[in-house]
């Protein structure tokens, strides 16, 4: 009992001894506090969640059935993301312009384009750039994917009003197919069969002219509602009605029976004559945009709170300033202690490893968890980060960011023979963890393999713990929680072993 | 001093005097081609103050490191409070003190943090205020402890070095240069303290430069170029120098050279006769209290007048040069 109680008293050496150097260099702690919240908080207000604005020189074709106007507004329905800055037909100057820098994006008309799609094939536009940022490229392309998207909705959309247009000279030819059948059945009734005939010739000519007209207005407007086939939408009914007409006028020529039956065939011309009459009144009065693009989508999000990117950004700040932190502090604590030359004392002295990591790792802990105390407030409270979850398990896991990252420094310093070893190693880790931790990029864009280094990183663990926490409100994920302390107990025991190794070792 | 915290039990004997609390057989490192002690033996008894005596480089702290259990040794052997260094338990280490060349403490600590720091090192309880205020007036820090170390002075340095040493009261102290940068005065001081503690019972291995220090301990070894060249009491070490005792004989007339030739047939003057003046010569004797009376009988029997014969003790600076003297121009 008493040698435990002296070997407290030793661990507790290095508790008091690591604070006091630590408070002893207040603008390093005054850094570490202010450094992690002016970042968030310039963050939170620097962040603009568009995308970069493009100046954009068309290229049009002399040749080209696109009005140049149309591409051009195809670029200005896009938004903010390209902005005009005028055409001309001399593609080399286009490009001249975009080599010294004075526009960002040249699109390209493409040429012959009615030979193309006589061809069958699409018609290219072309967009040049000049970017090397494999992310910008990403965006460019995916830009000029929106853009072709656009173009196209242009021209059916002038389709698309160009067939309401001649819709007016449709609805002529139904009133008068519809004065034909009121003829007919007159003729029907007054049992004058040669004028019955006449008429019937006539209305025979306005079903083939609303037909052919109507076809491809109608059978558009038919072809959007056949999309709701399964919300009980009525699917082929332009169709069907257009093919009843025929049928039925062209019985009333071939085998026009008793004259009730004329006249009930001629009921039904004129109620399907109606029908169309209606379906196209509705065609005519529907937006050509809707026609074109009749959906749209929205997101909605079931979570508690929709937090904005410095929201989303913090809990991943917090976890890689504690790792790095923690693992920056521990590094240098051993390898320092050797290089002044305390080691030789702790070896003559009756120092166990045990006792001396046990002190450090208190230290670093309690010290650690100040700065995070500090930190959380500030986020919370002036930043106003959500926090949704309960503060006990934020604070475990926060213990535990910080328990498995001093185990990271230990083993660092222990194997590092300098100062300036230890640095760079730590700088390693905080590199690894920026890149494979999900800081930046999302786990799921990594090779599994490749995720294996992620999953050694406490950051790794801390974002997405923290998170879920703080922003989803849930209790934290265990099996994550446990596998990060289970890697800080396994890198405990090894920096136990070399630092026994360390101490106990003669040369 | 007032002991503070009395030192842990321990498994092995308990020091006492006349036992060999240090023995060194044969040691010998070597660090890849370069031997940096080689083949060295001596013994160290409890409650005895020896010291360890070389120049620069001689392989002083390469020793205390072999002792310590620093460094393992190449060859030979080491025994420390009759354990291996290399065996040592927490209770045996708490039974050291020891003391490095360098300071090893935290610049960025206070004088008392450090010495705090020291103290809870060696498992030292809570109530020890009072033995680190003890500690820290005697190396006269008291008034500084408040300071940085890294704002306090090389010799203030050594001070605290030894304060932290000596804190927890250890029986065995290995003192590496405890007194370099020291002012003579206080390094008076800390001899008498070391004085006081091996009185005490403590025993204390101690190197130095300052080879003039010989004469306060009880045995002391010169090291040079890592071999052992004596281990002698002070006196001794003198004598063996200078192949004899030294006695300075002076006349009230000039000495011719006829005296000087029958002086030199003495039996127990030694060849090796310095003149120090007309009157005066310096002479090699065997034993400088038995050739003293003698030497007047002698005088009286020549109708020599004696003005004065005297024992003359060399500096130890001067017997350092002598016993090195033959290694250097060897080498």
């Amino acid at each position: 009992m008493r040698n435990f109680f002296r070997g407290i008293i030793r661990a507790s050496s290095f508790f008091r001894k690591e604070i006091f150097e630590i408070l002893r260099q207040p603008r390093l702690v005054a850094t570490l506090i202010v450094g992690p919240f002016l970042i968030l908080f310039i963050f939170g207000i620097g962040y603009r969640a568009e995308g970069r604005t493009l100046r954009t020189l068309l290229v049009v074709q002399s040749d080209s059935p696109i009005a140049a106007q149309d591409i051009q507004q195809s670029g200005e329905t896009m938004g903010a993301q390209l902005t005009y800055a005028g055409a001309t037909g001399n593609q080399a100057e286009a490009l001249d312009q975009l080599q010294r820098g004075q526009v960002d994006l040249v699109i390209v008309e493409p040429g012959k384009i009615t030979s193309t799609l006589q061809n069958n094939q699409q018609a290219v536009f072309t967009l040049y750039h000049h970017e090397i940022d494999p992310v910008r490229v990403s965006y460019i392309t995916y830009l000029g994917w929106l853009f072709a998207g656009e173009v196209n909705q242009q021209v059916l959309r002038s389709f698309v009003a160009q067939g309401q247009t001649d819709a007016v000279d449709v609805q002529t030819s139904l009133q008068a197919a519809h004065q034909n059948v009121s003829a007919v059945r007159l003729a029907v009734q007054s049992g004058d069969e040669a004028l019955a005939k006449q008429k019937q010739q006539g209305l025979a000519g306005n079903v083939d002219v609303v037909s052919t007209a109507v076809g491809a207005s109608l059978l558009l407007l038919d072809s959007v509602q056949q999309t709701q086939v399964t919300s009980g939408g009525n699917t082929n009914q332009v169709r069907s009605v257009l093919a009843d007409l025929r049928q039925n006028t062209q019985q009333l020529s071939d085998s026009p029976g008793s004259s009730d039956e004329r006249l009930a065939r001629l009921d039904k011309i004129d109620q399907d004559l109606t029908d169309l009459e209606g379906q196209l009144a509705e065609f005519q009065s529907i937006d050509p945009s809707i026609i074109v693009s009749p959906f749209r989508s929205e997101t909605k999000s079931v979570a508690n709170v929709q937090p904005s990117i410095s929201d989303f950004f913090a809990p991943a700040v917090l976890a890689l300033l504690l790792q790095h932190l923690a693992v920056t502090f521990a590094a240098l604590s051993i390898v320092r202690e050797r290089n002044v030359g305390t080691m030789e004392l702790f070896r003559v002295s009756p120092l166990s490893a045990a006792e001396a990591l046990f002190g450090k790792y208190i230290s670093y802990l309690l010290f650690g968890g100040a700065i995070a105390a500090i930190l959380a407030v500030l986020l919370v409270f002036a930043l106003h980060v959500p926090m949704l979850g309960n503060w006990g398990y934020f604070a475990l896991v926060i213990a535990a960011i910080l328990f498995t990252s001093l185990g990271i420094g230990f083993v660092i310093s222990i194997v590092s023979q300098t100062d300036s070893q230890a640095v760079q190693y730590s700088m390693i880790v905080l590199l690894a963890s920026v890149f494979f931790s999900g800081f930046i990029l999302s786990l799921d864009m990594l090779w599994e393999p490749v995720r294996v280094i992620s999953w050694l990183l406490p950051t790794t663990y801390g974002t997405l713990l923290l998170r879920d926490i703080a922003l989803s409100g849930s209790d934290p994920n265990w099996a994550l929680l446990g596998g990060l302390i289970a890697i800080g107990l396994v890198l405990m025991l090894i920096s136990w072993r070399l630092m026994r190794r360390l101490i106990a070792s003669s040369q | 001093m007032k002991q503070a915290t009395p030192p842990e039990p321990s498994q092995m004997q308990p020091v006492q005097a006349n036992n060999s609390v240090i023995s060194a057989q044969h040691l010998t490192k070597k660090f890849g081609a370069e031997t940096a002690v080689q083949d060295v033996s001596f013994d160290v008894f409890g409650s005895s103050i020896f010291g360890f005596i070389g120049p620069s480089g001689s392989g002083k702290t390469t020793t205390v490191r072999l002792l310590t259990g620093v460094y393992t040794p190449t060859e030979g052997q080491v025994t420390v409070l009759n354990c291996s260094p290399a065996k040592f338990s927490q209770s045996d280490r708490a039974r050291l003190g020891y003391m490095p060349q360098l300071f090893v403490l935290y610049p960025n600590l206070t004088v008392w943090e450090n010495l705090n720091f020291a103290a809870s090192l060696y498992g030292m309880g809570l109530f020890r205020r009072k033995r680190l205020k003890e500690v820290l007036t005697f190396v006269e820090l008291y008034e500084h402890r408040s300071k940085l170390a890294r704002n306090i002075s090389g010799g203030m340095l050594r001070r605290l070095s030894l304060a932290t040493t000596l804190v927890h009261d250890p029986e065995l102290l290995f003192l590496d240069e405890p007194t370099a940068g020291i002012d003579p005065v206080l390094r008076h001081k800390f001899w008498d303290h070391f004085r006081e503690l091996k009185s005490q019972g403590r025993t204390i291995f101690i190197t130095t430069q300052y080879v003039s220090e010989a004469d306060n301990c009880d045995l002391v070894g010169v090291q040079n170029q890592g071999k052992l060249l004596l281990v002698d009491t002070p006196q001794g070490i003198r004598h063996h120098a200078y192949g004899g005792d030294m006695v300075d004989f002076s006349t009230t007339e000039p000495f011719d050279f006829q005296a000087e030739a029958k002086l030199r047939l003495l039996s127990f003057v030694r060849d090796k006769t310095v003149r120090t003046g007309f009157n005066s010569m310096r002479i090699i004797v065997d034993e400088a209290s038995t050739a003293t009376p003698e030497l007047m009988e002698w005088a009286q029997q020549q109708n020599i007048q004696v003005q004065a014969v005297e024992e003359y003790r060399p500096s130890f600076e001067d017997v350092f040069v002598e016993l090195v003297r033959p290694e250097v121009s060897h080498a």
